[in-house]
């Protein structure tokens, strides 16, 4: 009896859901805005928090050379300023990879696009591949290189799918995406339908990985929203209109906003596997990943998270619980993120997951995960305390307060001043104009926000007045790597709506350094750009670790070369590689202050 | 002798048979199919109905066939006023009490909107009690909403945060 009361009171409940299945909306009643999961404590403030903040007596460590280079000429543009829907407010992400093989890295970025452009009536934006000449001068190659992709872009992930020893890219686009095979003559071709990856809906940052160990690269794509252009949710432009009246819009703080992504369809994920031909499968189901509850997938990584030999996944999802598979060797993978901890925060919440960056910042011999989030809410660090086992140690380590009033995008664990110790970047901006218009202590365009390792504990490292990290953009797309060959790390920034920034690297007090290009042996079943290796580098009474990862940051690819800042150290003691294939080597290294490349199987006399 | 047998005899049969009861009334947290088949997957509040956030939720039975079941929702669709103060719902087909205080049959929402306290509202918005919440600190792997057994009741945990279910 009491069973069939609950049952009745179930289906009472339920009706009105049967209802609205049946004969579902043209629009939506109303959804949550974007990042519904954060606290959201509504707070008025005097000033804003995310903007203005310098400190006079701070050095200048990042110098903003766009202006002198040709990238000042591209524009990023993703729909309309107002933001009404969510499609408009996520792109895009940015490359720093060597796709001409010429030993200098080159910037790719994405671009977004309209609705206008999408329905052919007007002419789409187009993403911008620029040749590094050397001493911050850049050639704008897009056209030769035909890689414009003219789609609504959101990521890219580099990765040598084929072996062939050159790096090509796979685009995520709303809407068909992209794989470009790099010819090696300086040109790509879109093989995305020819092999099978030609993925529709709203791809986001994907990750290259060889999870089966056939030392062919795979590709896994998380999905984000499904949107549906012809049935568009209720828009906040509309709000004073005539015939609104009744509209129940979405709000943020009590704001009529853009929709989303909570009180919409989210998109699964998606694996490919590389077959023996060349060409790809969907593996997703059978793998494990391909994510039924459709959570809202942004950011993506395969890396190695236990101590085995095959290659692990995670997936930052925003609104919704993160995700950690751990391989099992049989081509499938087990979900864990609920017992790892790496689902939720310390607080067992629900975060905005965005951007996603990977690496050993304690030096423990383990990768640890950052995460961004909304603002009104933290950043999370995830602490691997082995076996599986995550800690959020956000607060314990600096990174928790100091990021509460920021909307985190791309973020990425580097070494700026070669100390030896993983510091940490993160891109920040709103999805909300509104935002400039209340005194939320917010701000649409942010700071980014740079954090230096003291030894396993962050602290934020100041902007003098008029310098680069005093400047605030609406940050997105994020990209690390050494651009003018000094040893110092240089940044690439892909705004919304704006033109790109282009961050050299000045600190002045800075330690030795040794960067790595590793080279797998096919051979022995191991992807020929070593995607899946790990670095380990010892030096004196320290052990540092690195992973040569595609994608994450977000929606955004590192260069893949390994850089180790050393400190006072002046020679190696000893550096070890582990393989994709499991295979560990151990290496010489003659010298410091350089970039040697390491082939599998061959010694490093000549290097 | 043989009367002092018989009064033990009777002395133990209702022990027994008290025991049996406390047995029934006790507490097993729902999982699976179990808890799939009782929870809601949307549920009516204040003027909308919201599709429940399946992965967060929760459902107890005591004894045999008396059922508790919570989940938060998604409140989207809600104005912000609403959602400040409602998170989910709370659905019991038996008298319950919550940290002691007694709560009758049928639907209810609850939300956090009074710091350090759990309100339960009828299905109008209006409150109808608010019970303390107690803060598990060393709760290693919180949810957002999860149920554990606790004695012959359940915990309904938000976080860390929880409150004790009990039938009555």
């Amino acid at each position: 009896m009491r069973q069939q009361i609950v049952s009745l009171v179930c289906i009472t409940f339920l009706v009105p859901f049967a209802v609205l299945g049946q004969t579902p909306p043209k629009k939506p009643e109303s959804q949550q805005p974007m990042g519904g999961a954060s606290t959201g404590a509504p707070a008025t403030y005097t000033s804003r928090r995310t903007v203005g903040i310098t400190d006079p007596n701070a050095p200048v460590v990042f110098e903003d050379v766009t202006d002198k280079t040709s990238l000042a000429s591209f524009r990023h543009r993703s729909g309309e300023a107002a933001k009404d829907y969510i499609f408009e407010t996520p792109s895009g992400g940015v490359a720093i990879f060597d796709y001409d093989s010429d030993g200098r890295r080159d910037i790719y970025l994405v671009n977004g696009s309209t609705s206008a452009a999408m329905r052919g009536k007007e002419k789409a934006p187009r993403a911008a591949l620029y040749r590094n000449l050397g001493n911050w001068k850049f050639e704008d190659v897009t056209e030769k290189a035909g890689v414009a992709n003219e789609r609504w872009g959101f990521s890219v992930a580099v990765g040598d799918y084929n072996n062939d020893g050159r790096a090509d890219m796979f685009v995520g686009n709303f809407g068909v995406s992209r794989l470009y095979r790099n010819n090696g003559d300086g040109t790509f071709t879109d093989v995305a339908e020819k092999l099978g990856v030609a993925r529709k809906g709203w791809s986001t940052g994907a990750s290259w990985g060889d999870y089966d160990g056939d030392g062919r690269l795979d590709l896994f794509v998380p999905g984000y929203v499904q949107i549906d252009l012809a049935n568009l949710p209720p828009n906040p432009s509309d709000v004073n209109k005539s015939g609104s009246v009744g509209q129940n819009f979405c709000q943020f703080r009590g704001a009529p906003v853009m929709c989303g992504p909570r009180g919409l369809p989210g998109e699964g994920d998606t694996l490919y596997h590389q077959k023996a031909d060349g060409t790809f499968e969907d593996v997703s189901v059978k793998a494990g990943v391909s994510d039924p509850e459709k959570y809202y997938g942004f950011s993506s990584a395969f890396v190695h998270v236990n101590d085995d030999k095959l290659l692990d996944l995670i997936v930052a999802n925003d609104s919704t619980p993160n995700q950690l598979y751990v391989n099992k060797g049989n081509g499938t993978f087990e979900e864990i993120g609920y017992p790892s901890g790496v689902a939720l925060n310390e607080n067992g919440r629900e975060q905005a997951g965005m951007g996603l960056a990977v690496g050993d910042y304690d030096n423990d011999g383990r990768v640890d995960f950052h995460i961004t989030n909304f603002s009104d809410d933290s950043n999370t660090l995830y602490h691997n305390d082995g076996d599986d086992n995550f800690t959020d140690l956000t607060f314990q380590a600096g990174l928790g307060e100091v990021s509460i009033p920021f909307l985190g995008w791309g973020t990425s664990f580097l070494d700026f001043d070669n100390d030896g110790w993983l510091d940490l970047f993160v891109v920040n901006g709103h999805v909300y104009p509104a935002v400039d218009a209340h005194q939320w202590g917010t701000s649409y365009a942010q700071q980014a926000l740079l954090f230096r390792n003291v030894k396993g504990k962050f602290e934020r490292v100041g902007a003098p007045p008029g310098s680069a990290l005093a400047n605030a953009w609406p940050g997105r797309g994020l990209a690390a790597g050494d651009l003018d060959d000094d040893g110092r790390i240089d940044l690439v920034i892909n705004n919304l709506d704006a033109k790109p920034v282009v961050l050299r690297n000045v600190a002045a007090t800075t330690g030795h350094w040794l960067g790595l290009r590793l080279i797998g042996d096919v051979a022995k079943k191991s992807p020929r750009d070593a995607i899946g290796s790990t670095a380990y580098v010892t030096t004196g009474a320290v052990r540092q670790r690195q992973d040569v990862v595609s994608g994450a940051v977000y929606c955004s690819q590192n260069d893949m070369t390994l850089h180790f800042g050393l400190g006072a150290a002046t020679k190696i003691d000893k550096l070890e590689i582990k393989w994709p294939d499991g295979s560990v080597e151990t290496f010489d290294v003659p010298a410091v202050d350089k970039i040697i490349t390491i082939t599998q199987g061959k010694s490093c006399k000549s290097c | 002798m043989k009367h002092s047998f018989k009064h033990f005899a009777v002395v133990a049969a209702l022990l027994l048979a008290a025991g049996s009861a406390v047995a029934q009334e006790r507490a097993t947290i729902l999982a699976g199919p179990e808890l799939t088949r009782v929870v809601p997957t949307g549920f009516y509040f204040q003027g909308l109905s919201a599709p429940t956030q399946m992965r967060n939720s929760a459902a107890a039975r005591f004894g045999k066939d008396r059922y508790v079941i919570s989940g938060l929702v998604d409140t989207s669709g809600y104005s912000a006023d609403v959602r400040a103060k409602y998170v989910g719902f709370l659905i019991t087909d038996s008298p319950i009490t919550l940290n002691g205080e007694s709560l009758q049959p049928g639907a209810y929402g609850f939300g956090f909107a009074t710091e350090g306290k759990l309100t339960v509202m009828d299905l109008a918005g209006k409150d109808l009690m608010s019970v303390s919440i107690t803060n598990d600190k060393d709760l290693r792997r919180p949810r957002p909403l999860m149920m554990t057994a606790d004695g012959g009741g359940v915990r309904l945990y938000n976080g860390k945060n929880y409150i004790v279910i009990a039938a009555q």
